[in-house]
């Protein structure tokens, strides 16, 4: 199998997305969903159920931090075809067809959307040359793990592949560029996992 | 009804009003069309209006075509501008969209004339899908005139939030602004609004930021005035983006009235208690001043007239009839100086009945002790009173000191010195008799005593003076000086020692002076005063007290 490596340009061109401040504030809030992941994994014992984490904070730092991979991505001159087409997750909500699903489909929607992200996007991290590249896809994947966390914490299912994989379902399609994938990877945070995370009926049990 | 309309930009800034377009009617119409089954018909005018905003709103931000907006979650507007020459009927266009992955769609088109002779043309389509890319082709006569590629979730332009209340929060220099937010699903946690707030008639204000909030309280504002608030939302940019909404209109409400500073009442008082304390400590040390000059002391002779006025109530004549103790102090009072000393009278000479055996009997009594003054100047006075009177005694006792002066004798050796004390002779001058002395002019004729201060021994004065007293002359004059032993006293006679007495009419001042003895007079100083006093002779009482300084 031919691997095709990815060229890329480094990363010093100045990114299309982000000033300075919303990269220290990026890097701020960073800091502090890792400080929340370090705090669970060093909590002694049987693993007792998660705070629900509800602040929406979170998943606006994974989505900007999303978008600089993007804009790096799109950096890069040459070399940006990804080795084989990988299956990716539908982005687009429709609200009339999405309030019709109940909870459990949407989580199910999510779950798998950030498997079959996850997947494309480890393979993607294979082909990448550029140091700069592979560290903002690095994040990505760190990233696509904490949501899995979160959504934990909110008490979402876990998503569990079919054996005979997902290409054929109707919420996926294929897409054969590292861009369009990263793309694909910052809208369906901001759109799917969003829309979950905010109406997530463990958030508002307690409140109004 | 009226077809042609402006747009009304709703902005502080008029001038920078965009251009207007025409025909809200049909809009309104085509509004209608659409959304009939979500708006109640009193409020398709309201859209209306809303929507010409929005339009105007864009035309001035936007500057891609064609311009789309979404207003809620199911649509979205486009539209684009076109120059009158360039433009043609709305069936020439053609607004192509599709989304990722989708097949293409397309949209009626519908045109408004606008301001300036351009026209407007709009496509509006609902059951929209976010979080995909949307491609836009407009196309006219077959021609692609516009291409653009958007998401729909970025491109937001909400109505301005409802209901904005400003109220009071009981505070000084706060108000609350609260709102009704925009209602979307989904959508309120990424709401970001902008308040702004100035006073009344001003028109720098300032704004503040509030994300995902319904309310705000405005701080640091002025006590007592006015404030116009406005507000208007914008999504957040994260999952959502679009364009700041038209501002609302403004609502005025006004701050609590200011109470005093507590700073600034503090601090003046401060400020008056200091300036009191200080004039009140310029007062009181400037007091004797002003007391001086606003409350002026009437001056009294009561000092110097001791019981005139509260014994004798004023009484001159029987003050002094009875007073005479008190005024032989008064000698005391002026010579400070010089210590008293008892007086006594040469009485060796038998000058008659009256004066010596008495003045000597009075005064012979002299001791080492200090005897009771005023006794003492009682008996001398009687004595000197009645030898005012016996001149031929006088006379001999002129004599006596001639002698004295031409054979001088020791001190110790003096028959006529008993003792080192006071000596008084006194000497009546006539006018016709006695040769004048040198320097004696007819009004200047000076009483002089001879005195001597027993105490101190250092000084001792055994100096013997005369007393010359002119009886005829209605004046009393004395000359007086500070001097010292060497001072050059003009001698009054050949080998005198003078006293010179200043008569006052009121006290006589004497002061011890000699000519030809001024070497041997002690080292004392000798105080004299001057005074002249011109009291007719029949007026001057008999009993004119003569006062000793000792």
């Amino acid at each position: 199998m031919l691997t095709h490596r990815l060229r890329c340009l480094p990363a010093s061109h100045v990114l299309s997305t982000g000033t300075v401040e919303s990269r220290k504030l990026a890097k701020v809030k960073g800091l502090f969903a890792l400080l929340l992941m370090l705090l669970e994994w060093t909590r002694p014992g049987l693993p007792s159920p998660m705070r629900p984490i509800c602040d929406l904070r979170v998943l606006k730092h994974f989505i900007e931090e999303a978008r600089d991979a993007q804009a790096a991505m799109l950096t890069c001159k040459e070399g940006r075809g990804l080795p084989e087409p990988v299956t990716v997750p539908q982005t687009k909500v429709d609200f009339n067809v999405w309030e019709r699903k109940n909870a459990l489909e949407q989580a199910q929607e999510v779950q798998s959307g950030l498997w079959l992200l996850n997947q494309a996007i480890s393979s993607l991290r294979a082909s990448v040359t550029n140091t700069a590249l592979q560290s903002h896809i690095d994040n990505s994947l760190i990233n696509i793990f904490r949501i899995g966390k979160v959504l934990r914490s909110l008490n979402i299912q876990e998503y569990t592949p079919p054996a005979e994989g997902v290409s054929g379902s109707e919420e996926t399609w294929r897409v054969s560029s590292a861009s369009e994938l990263l793309q694909v990877h910052v809208n369906f945070l901001r759109g799917k996992v969003q829309l979950l995370l905010s109406n997530a009926p463990v958030c508002y049990q307690g409140g109004s | 009804m009226q077809c042609l309309r402006p747009l009304r930009h709703s902005g502080w800034d008029e001038s920078k009003r965009p251009h207007a377009y025409h025909g809200t009617l049909l809009l309104a119409i085509q509004i209608a069309q659409v959304e009939l089954k979500n708006m109640g018909k009193a409020s398709i005018v309201h859209g209306a209006q809303a929507l010409e905003t929005k339009v105007a709103l864009l035309l001035h931000v936007e500057p891609e075509n064609p311009k789309c907006f979404a207003e809620g979650m199911w649509d979205l507007t486009c539209f684009w501008e076109e120059d009158e020459k360039r433009a043609g009927s709305a069936d020439q266009y053609s607004f192509i969209y599709t989304y990722q992955n989708e097949n293409s769609s397309e949209c009626a088109v519908t045109a408004l004339p606008a301001a300036g002779g351009k026209r407007l043309y709009f496509c509006r389509f609902s059951q929209t899908q976010l979080f995909v890319p949307l491609d836009i082709r407009v196309f006219q006569d077959g021609l692609l005139i516009h291409n653009r590629s958007l998401f729909v979730e970025l491109v937001f332009l909400l109505d301005p939030p409802a209901n904005l209340t400003v109220t009071s929060t009981g505070k000084q220099g706060q108000l609350k602004a609260s709102w009704l937010p925009p209602s979307l699903k989904y959508m309120s946690d990424s709401m970001m609004y902008e308040v702004s707030y100035a006073m009344a008639g001003s028109h720098i204000g300032k704004v503040e930021e509030v994300q995902a909030s319904s309310e705000l309280i405005l701080r640091g504002l002025q006590s007592g005035t006015k404030y116009k608030v406005r507000i208007r939302v914008k999504l957040d940019g994260i999952s959502y983006s679009g364009y700041w909404s038209a501002w609302t209109d403004p609502v005025l409400m006004e701050t609590m009235p200011g109470d005093l500073d507590p700073l600034i009442v503090s601090l003046s008082l401060i400020i008056a208690l200091v300036l009191t304390l200080l004039s009140l400590i310029v007062l009181m040390s400037h007091s004797r001043f002003l007391l001086k000059n606003i409350w002026p002391i009437i001056p009294t002779p009561e000092s110097k007239f001791q019981g005139l006025f509260t014994v004798y109530g004023g009484d001159f004549q029987e003050w002094l009839g009875h007073s005479t103790g008190g005024l032989w102090l008064r000698p005391a009072y002026f010579y400070s100086e010089e210590f008293p000393a008892p007086l006594e009278v040469l009485s060796e000479v038998s000058l008659g009945p009256a004066l010596p055996p008495k003045a000597s009997e009075a005064l012979g009594e002299k001791g080492e002790e200090e005897e009771d003054e005023d006794k003492k100047l009682k008996r001398v006075d009687s004595a000197l009173m009645e030898g005012w009177r016996e001149t031929p005694q006088e006379h001999w006792l002129m004599d006596q000191l001639r002698a004295f002066h031409q054979h001088p004798a020791p001190r110790s050796q003096s028959s006529l010195l008993e003792s080192h004390d006071a000596y008084v002779t006194l000497n009546a001058q006539n006018h016709s008799g006695e040769e004048p002395l040198d320097d004696i002019l007819e009004e200047t004729l000076p009483l002089q005593v001879l005195f001597a201060s027993g105490r101190a021994s250092s000084e001792s004065r055994s100096d013997l003076g005369s007393l010359q007293q002119s009886s005829g002359s209605g004046r009393l004059s004395s000359q007086s000086s500070f001097e010292y032993p060497n001072h050059t006293w003009p001698p009054k006679g050949p080998g005198y020692t003078y006293m010179a007495v200043a008569d006052s009419g009121v006290s006589m001042d004497y002061s011890p002076m000699s000519s030809s003895k001024i070497d041997d007079i002690g080292k004392g100083v000798i105080y004299t005063n001057e005074y002249k006093n011109e009291i007719p002779a029949h007026r001057r009482p008999i009993g004119t007290p003569i006062h000793f300084a000792f």
